[in-house]
């Protein structure tokens, strides 16, 4: 017995080196803690998270160099894998919380124009990154989770803080947005839950990784339900089609930096356990159907998506369908499910980060100007004109047309699609043509409603500005501050040119990702 | 086993009840007593699962995380009720419907 227990200590202490990037982001966690205990001070406390996150960047690029090799680390009794996949994406999600914390800086800052709760939110400052770092904590334990125990708890750490910081303007549709988000994840997340048990109660364990697990017990009512039950937590996280309608509630109301935050990471966090998931499903076993609800679910989501946003009249309600829309086409590698599909959704997952961080990074710009409907963007083009370009960029990239990364990411993933077809053809599965041919269609549909602002800004130029009062409410105020200064647009301009850069060069992210091994 | 069946009936009830008074209910509260339902649900089928794969406890530690976190959510979903009744004096949430296409 007391070896026993010697045994667990040593596999406990032995997982902790491999775990440096978490056990660092749960220090991060208390740093913010206590320094919120002292100062309120935006400056530092926003600089603080800066470091925290740019550490565990680093340290899980640390731990990225064995990259070329096949170990994957079973950790804390087998409750979790760290391979490189769950690294690369782990960046991924390191990357996405440092430009969150750089989106909210100028946010916090001049926030003029978004008065109401202005006081509460300078005062929770520290929580407000806090909560943040929890969720990046939380996106990292899902990543590498191959217990349902594991997936429930990381899932849960990323709702909770997510349900707070979706009402973080601290006004009346703030409130709303997070109580909309709160009933939906509560319900989702308790449904998946039931789905585990019954999943705990058909295999007798809740390591879902073994090969044979699905060999073992033949298809059955319980089965489907446990399978569908789990699903729709998964896709509840990534806003997959059944499970959207709280995106565009929870994206209206919650403050800009935040809806940037959750339109990326906690969707591929669960995009990369909805991968773990359905790996092990039975596909080989001959049996299609869960590969055939899955590219049901990507066509739905694309379309529904795609043409919901057609309608939008708030930039950011517009982002939100254009997210539901671009998880459809996440879901296209994962649906393809061959290696090298897997590889570019992985591509995508990385072009996507940065274009949504770009597009959202000058929404908010605009928006701290006064720019707060699509129809107010006219003559923004003439007025900010590097930033509406960038603005253009981003949503050029985000449609899919060159020269942008967008463009070589969404042809990477539909190849993918269209070989995965060509090997599937014997079976039948017209499935897979349905979603190639909706998935270029809606990319066309797509287009009418990511340049309707850059028309607004560039194009479409009223002699006299009759309902917008823009001009009434001097957003020239801060130009003094990060108008004109170019320090605002580097960030902008960086991104710009890794997505240009990407289109002439894929191959250097593609070395990268090359190297993920799928034994996960 | 027999008895173990209804134990399962018993999850699968408790679950349906939760559901129901998800739907039905109009008051967040309710919703959340609902949501309570549903995690209890899956709590006695861990418990009893737990049960016919006898030999390792996962599905009690299961139940016993899940019991934390129902904790956990109850307490954040009433600091956001509560901050929702405070702009909309009420906490139906049909009425609380200022976002909309």
């Amino acid at each position: 017995m007391e070896s026993s227990v010697a045994l667990s200590l040593q596999d406990i202490i032995t997982g902790l080196r491999v775990f440096t990037p978490e056990l660092m982001l749960g220090g991060g966690v208390v740093l913010l803690l206590i320094i919120g205990l002292f100062t309120n001070d935006i400056h530092k406390i926003s600089a603080v998270a800066l470091l925290v996150l740019m550490a565990v960047a680093y340290a899980q690029y640390l731990r990225d160099i064995p990259l070329t090799s096949e170990i994957s680390h079973e950790l804390f009794s087998k409750m979790i894998v760290v391979s490189n996949f769950s690294s690369y994406m782990g960046f991924l999600l390191d990357l996405g919380g440092i430009l969150t914390v750089l989106m909210s800086w100028p946010y916090f800052l001049h926030a003029d124009k978004l008065k109401e709760g202005l006081e509460q939110r300078r005062r929770f400052v520290s929580e407000y990154y806090l909560l943040i770092v929890v969720i990046v904590l939380g996106g990292h334990l899902l990543i590498s989770s191959v217990n349902l125990l594991m997936v429930f708890l990381s899932l849960e750490l990323i709702s909770l803080p997510s349900y707070a910081l979706a009402g973080f303007l601290f006004n009346k549709k703030s409130s709303e947005g997070s109580f909309k988000y709160f009933l939906f994840g509560a319900v989702a997340s308790a449904v998946m839950l039931y789905g585990f048990s019954l999943f705990y109660g058909q295999f007798g364990t809740l390591d879902f990784r073994r090969d044979d697990l699905f060999a073992t017990v033949p298809w059955s009512p319980l089965l489907v339900v446990s399978v569908v039950f789990s699903m729709a937590g998964f896709l509840y996280k990534i806003a997959a089609v059944p499970m959207h309608p709280w995106a565009p509630d929870v994206y209206e109301a919650a403050p800009t930096p935040i809806v940037a935050f959750f339109s990326v990471v906690p969707k591929l966090a669960g995009l990369a356990i909805l991968v773990r998931f359905v790996i092990v499903s039975p596909y080989d076993n001959g049996n299609p159907a869960v590969m055939h609800a899955l590219a049901l679910i990507s066509i739905l989501t694309i379309t529904v998506g795609n043409f919901s946003a057609l309608v939008q009249k708030n930039p950011k309600r517009m982002m939100a369908y254009s997210s539901i829309a671009q998880s459809g086409f996440l879901l296209v590698g994962l649906v393809a499910l061959s290696a090298s599909g897997l590889q570019f959704m992985i591509f995508y997952s990385t072009i996507y980060l940065l274009m949504n961080f770009l597009v959202f990074y000058y929404l908010q710009y605009f928006e701290l100007r006064g720019f707060t409907t699509i129809a107010s963007y006219q003559n923004a083009g003439s007025k900010y004109l590097w930033p509406s370009i960038f603005l253009l960029v981003g949503f050029i990239s985000l449609t899919g047309l060159p020269p942008t990364g967008g463009f070589t990411a969404k042809l990477f993933i539909f190849s993918a699609l269209w070989e995965s077809y060509s090997n599937h053809a014997h079976r039948g599965d017209q499935i897979l043509l349905w979603l190639f041919i909706f998935g270029l269609l809606n990319t066309v549909v797509s287009l009418f409603y990511y340049l309707r602002i850059p028309y607004f800004a560039f194009i479409k130029n009223w002699e006299s500005t009759p309902k917008t009062n823009i001009l009434t409410s001097s957003p020239v105020a801060y130009d003094s501050f990060i108008g004109r200064s170019s320090i605002g647009n580097l960030l902008g301009l960086i991104l710009v040119i890794v997505l240009l850069l990407i289109f002439f060069a894929p191959g250097l992210l593609m070395g990268w990702i090359n190297k993920i091994n799928f034994v996960l | 086993m027999q008895n173990l069946d209804h134990m399962l009936y018993l999850g699968a009830f408790l679950f349906a009840v939760g559901i129901a008074v998800i739907v039905v209910k109009r008051n967040a509260i309710m919703v959340l007593l609902g949501l309570e339902l549903l995690l209890n649900a899956s709590n006695v089928n861990l418990v009893v699962f737990n049960r016919i794969h006898a030999g390792r406890i996962d599905g009690q530690m299961f139940s016993l995380f899940v019991i934390i976190v129902a904790v956990c959510e109850a307490a954040v979903g009433l600091a956001i009720v509560l901050r929702v009744y405070q702009y909309y004096k009420t906490s139906v949430p049909d009425e609380v419907s200022e976002l909309k296409d």
